[in-house]
């Protein structure tokens, strides 16, 4: 197979087969093109070159004015230059004009004043009238708002000529919005209306863009719009370059084309081309995206987990309330928010009167009112903190209860859970009983794409966090005097006590770090999801299935569980189209395995288990 | 001397009020919703409302029956958001208590589970929550929005906004169900192209579609694989979300939907479950710019909502009823339907003479009963639907919605199904 190297416009370095792929040439062919395709291009980089508009409202307000009132050659003439100016305001006014919105109330003075109506409309179906020469309201003489129904005025006027040529001021208009994002919706947009009278606009636009991004939509668009030219030459050149830009958005309309009565044969032939071109790319696509969701959902599930395989499978306490520490940590993390903020506070009052009086008690804590990249770093602050309450929080748990139950594997179920309830009402009296609001800080919302594939930037975080948690916990029980030792305590307690090991302080620590690395994950999870009173409840199955799965004991086991439900999941999804379908087949494959290995994936043998 | 004139003309004015008193009898009403369990976060919003319209009748001078004033006396009750305890609690308001009109439920599992009782024991019973229709018992009266009262016309408004694409999502269960079903045939019906309608379908044996759209369970969290899949819906332009999804699952949708970039301009997202009252407890960052359709919105610059709002605030602040949260409280839609609900019963008792279920019924059914409440006017229709307005908005950062579009006077209608197939066939 040979390739190709091409450098389209400009910056953007493209690799491709000289042929479309057959689907089963594709798969084989995938790790080269794994690499090329991580090399190359179709980057969107979002530049903000934002276009300064030094054109001042109120003479834009004046020339809208003067085209409403204008006709002929000179109304063209200021719809060109209103096209030019990029302003909201000329993008309203000349929607409602197309849309016989703009009226003509009759001033005191006889004279004939164009407004729009408000959005708003009172019971009566009336709304009050803003003038568009300064966006003011239309006041009587006392200083009233009037109201009109849309029937109390005169439309004013437009004809099929002046429709189509306003409606071409606003495309134009729309290609020189100063985002670069808006700018690549509007070519789209242009692209999929199949009018071929757009291609001058957009050639002349390709001229001045100078983002990347949107030079490969201009030109997209272009071969769109060739796609709905009457001659049959210019369609297979189209389609063919569509084929070359792997465009996805097309294939409707190719389809469209091919399957229209009449077609010329070498016509239909190009099209099949491109679709099958367009068609191996979209499954490229989807399973790079599915092996990539799935990545961050077995994140997720390891995160969450990875507490649990600490406390359950090292410790072997059946903790039902390591749920409600993630949910410690996501509270965490809204607190610290809050705190960056506008400060956090709550009053709690007992159902308990003593002396006649209720006991009340409760905290404030002033915010710090950060704004801009300073309360976006609220996040930074937040993980480390949800480490350490959630660890604290498995400190009291375990030495005021689990301490004593270590020999007793069902009883620390039954008070674990026991803990898990009163934990989430104390959620409830101090939180509320709603879910509370963390906002993502912008560093984590968004997203990149590379060829189509969407990465969130979220996701690509969670993977990151969740491989640096597992190294750190690898790295603490393996290459530190405390991972000694709670290794040695785990594996035998009796032996490692006879030894000289303070087993009572061990355990602790142990308990507290899987309290903490669940703390974590609740600081996670906070960024894509819920954060409320039952958080906890909606991931301890998760994590109990996925820790069962791997091997009760082995954290290795747990991350290739997690790894492995997840995959499976998303590619479940993916390929029965149905998210419960999906969920059932992994949850029936584990029950199945389970029967088959019952100390799961990686089953630890020790003389000390019995 | 004088202060003595004063202690008695002090008591003869005590006395009076007294005997003005006991003069008013009293009605007893029944409120049936979930004041606890996993609905009762939405439905405690609603015994709010009805308290609040109850003490305000009351402080008018309570129902005018012939020439004798009643006093509403509410019987709360607690349905616990468990269905069958939902039939128990009504049969109890309506043989025990004897009530003469409930104001209640929220699911339609629970709408559907207290209908043999109401029919049974003839009862009275006001239904304020946006509902999937196909269902008409006399003894129910729907103040609710009907299919054609928010999920049509808001795809009406997507229409002629030039939307070609139509992505159906919802949570697994009767609402959204019906409602995308309706909405696939709807689509259908006004050419929209079967590949263009995004979700995918269910057919039985016979190959009739019985279920359009995607459904997640309740309390979904992962929404990776369906985001990628709309943005590939997407491509093409010209594409919108309509969204049926129920509860907090909306929070990790949306999210997910910011994350991936897809923006309203591009294809926007109309939610059916998300009024002001549940945007308290959401990201709202997350969803600026999205649509909502309802006969209600705070944001309705009205006198009479204005006036509406501030007695409600005035009522908040000096009310002594038990388990009332006073802070951050917002007004919606299914609040002010179930407030509209009060106000049209009480005219009808007023018109018919009586609190007798068949004469207010009859009454009801006259067409010519109506109330302007906050939203606009409302009527009630002979169908025990109400004629309404319906609105269009999209949402701004501080949870409340920018009016984009309004249909004044919109006839409920519950059965859409028959009729859509019926010119479905006639089409082909």
């Amino acid at each position: 197979m040979s390739w190709r190297v091409s450098c389209q416009n400009g910056c953007s370095l493209r690799l491709m087969g000289r042929s479309g792929c057959s689907a089963p040439r594709l798969f084989m062919n995938l790790a080269p093109k794994l690499l090329v395709w991580l090399l190359s291009g179709g980057i969107f980089f979002g530049c903000f070159s934002a276009r300064a508009d030094n054109t001042p409202d109120s003479d834009i307000r004046q020339k809208l004015v003067q085209a409403i009132q204008s006709d002929g050659q000179a109304q063209q003439q200021l719809l060109n230059e209103l096209a030019e100016s990029g302003a909201k305001i000329v993008h309203d006014v000349l929607t409602a004009w197309i849309r016989e919105g703009v009226y003509l109330y009759d001033g005191p003075d006889g004279s004939k004043i164009p407004v729009i109506l408000d959005d708003q409309l009172d019971p009566e179906g009336k709304a009050r009238a803003i003038r568009i020469i300064d966006g003011q309201f239309i006041k009587d003489a006392s200083g009233k708002e009037l109201r009109f129904a849309s029937a109390d005025l005169n439309t004013a006027e437009t004809d099929m000529r002046l429709r189509s040529s306003v409606q071409q001021s606003m495309d134009t208009l729309a290609l020189s919005a100063p985002n670069p994002e808006e700018r690549n919706s509007a070519v789209l947009k242009l692209g999929n209306s199949q009018k071929p009278r757009y291609i001058p606009i957009l050639q002349a636009r390709l001229t001045k863009e100078t983002v990347t991004a949107v030079r490969r939509s201009i030109d997209e668009a272009i071969a769109l719009l060739q796609l709905a030219d009457p001659d049959p030459k210019m369609e297979i050149a189209a389609a063919q370059h569509l084929a070359e830009l792997k465009s996805i958005g097309a294939l409707a309309n190719i389809k469209s084309l091919m399957n229209k009565p009449g077609c010329p044969l070498d016509v239909v032939k190009a099209c099949r081309g491109a679709v099958q071109v367009i068609d191996n790319h979209i499954a490229f696509v989807n399973f790079i995206g599915t092996i990539f969701h799935g990545l961050s959902l077995g994140s997720i599930l390891l995160v969450v987990a990875l507490g649990l395989a600490i406390t359950f499978g090292l410790m072997g306490i059946i903790n039902m309330a390591h749920g409600e520490m993630i949910a410690v940590g996501a509270y965490t993390c809204y607190v610290v928010q809050n705190i960056f903020g506008s400060g956090f506070g709550f009053s709690i009052t007992l159902p308990i009167s003593f002396g006649g009086k209720m006991i009340q008690f409760g905290l404030h804590i002033p915010g710090l009112n950060a704004t801009g990249w300073w309360f976006e770093s609220y996040f930074l602050f937040a993980i480390p903190l949800s480490f350490l309450m959630a660890a604290l929080a498995g400190l009291a748990i375990e030495r005021t209860v689990i301490r004593f139950l270590y020999r007793r594997p069902l009883e620390s179920l039954l008070a674990t859970w026991g803990i898990s309830l009163v934990m989430q009402q104390l959620f409830r009296m101090v939180f509320g009983a709603n879910n509370v609001q963390v906002n993502s800080p912008s560093w984590l919302l968004g997203h990149f794409s590379l060829n189509d594939v969407t990465f969130d930037y979220n996701r690509v975080f969670v993977i990151v966090f969740a491989i640096l948690i597992v190294i750190g916990t690898w790295l603490l029980l393996t290459k530190t005097p405390l991972g000694l030792l709670i290794r040695a305590v785990m594996q035998n307690r009796a032996m490692a006590s006879s030894l000289g090991v303070r087993t009572a302080r061990v355990n602790m620590l142990t308990f507290s770090f899987g309290s903490g690395l669940a703390g974590l994950a609740g600081a996670f999870l906070s960024q894509i999801g819920n954060v409320g009173p039952s958080l906890g409840q909606t991931y301890i199955v998760d994590s109990f299935m996925t820790v069962v799965l791997g091997g009760v004991g082995s954290i290795v086991g747990t991350v290739c569980s997690a790894f492995g439900i997840g995959t499976a999941d998303e590619v479940l999804q993916q390929t029965t189209g149905s998210p419960v379908t999906g969920k059932i087949v992994v949850l029936v494959g584990i029950i199945l395995f389970l029967q088959w290995k019952p100390g799961g994936l990686f089953a630890s043998r020790s003389r000390s288990l019995d | 001397m004088k202060s003595k004139l004063c202690k008695w003309l002090g008591a003869c004015a005590t006395l009076l009020l007294a005997f003005n008193a006991m003069a008013a009898d009293t009605i007893k009403v029944g409120i049936l919703h979930s004041l606890s369990g996993t609905m009762a976060i939405s439905e405690t919003s609603l015994r709010d409302m009805l308290l609040f319209a109850f003490d305000e009748i009351n402080a008018a001078g309570g129902i005018k029956v012939g020439d004798k004033s009643y006093m509403i006396e509410p019987v709360i009750v607690d349905g616990a958001s468990n269905w069958p305890l939902f039939a128990e609690k009504a049969k109890q308001l309506l043989e025990e208590d004897k009530v003469a009109v409930v104001f209640g439920c929220w699911t339609s599992v629970s709408r559907k589970s207290v209908l043999p009782v109401f029919e049974k024991d003839n009862g009275m019973l006001f239904y304020p929550v946006q509902y999937e229709g196909e269902e008409l018992s006399r003894n129910i009266f729907y103040t609710a929005e009907a299919v054609n009262q928010q999920a049509t016309p808001a795809v009406d408004y997507l229409l002629a906004q030039g939307k070609k694409k139509f992505y159906l999502i919802g949570t697994d269960y009767v609402y959204p169900q019906t409602t995308n079903l309706i909405l696939y045939k709807y689509l259908l019906l006004h050419g929209i192209k079967l590949e263009d309608i995004g979700g995918g379908l269910r057919k039985d044996d016979s190959g009739k579609v019985i279920s359009a759209g995607k459904y997640t369970p309740f309390g979904h969290t992962d929404y990776q694989q369906i985001v990628a899949e709309i943005k590939q819906f997407a491509a093409g332009g010209d594409a919108c979300v309509v969204n049926t999804i129920n509860g907090d699952s909306n929070v990790p949708f949306f999210k997910e939907v910011a994350a991936a970039g897809l923006t309203p301009a591009d294809c926007p997202v109309v939610s059916f479950s998300l009024a002001e009252d549940e945007l308290r407890a959401l990201p709202t960052k997350d969803l600026v710019g999205e649509l909502g359709c309802w006969t209600y919105f705070m944001s309705i610059k009205s006198k009479d909502n204005k006036a509406f709002l501030k007695r409600w605030d005035g009522w908040l602040k000096t009310e002594d009823h038990p388990g009332v949260v006073k802070e951050k409280r917002a007004v919606d839609s299914p609040m002010v339907l179930s407030y509209d609900g009060v106000y049209l019963w009480k005219e009808a008792v007023e018109k018919a003479g009586s609190f007798d279920v068949d004469k207010v019924r009859e009454t009801l059914e006259s067409g010519s009963i109506s109330f302007e409440g906050p939203g606009g006017k409302n009527t009630m229709q002979k169908n025990h639907h109400t004629t309404k307005n319906v609105y269009i908005g999209d949402t701004r950062a501080d949870g409340q919605f920018k009016i984009l579009k309004t249909f004044m006077g919109v006839q409920g209608e519950p059965f859409l199904l028959k009729d859509l197939d019926e010119k479905l066939s006639a089409m082909k």
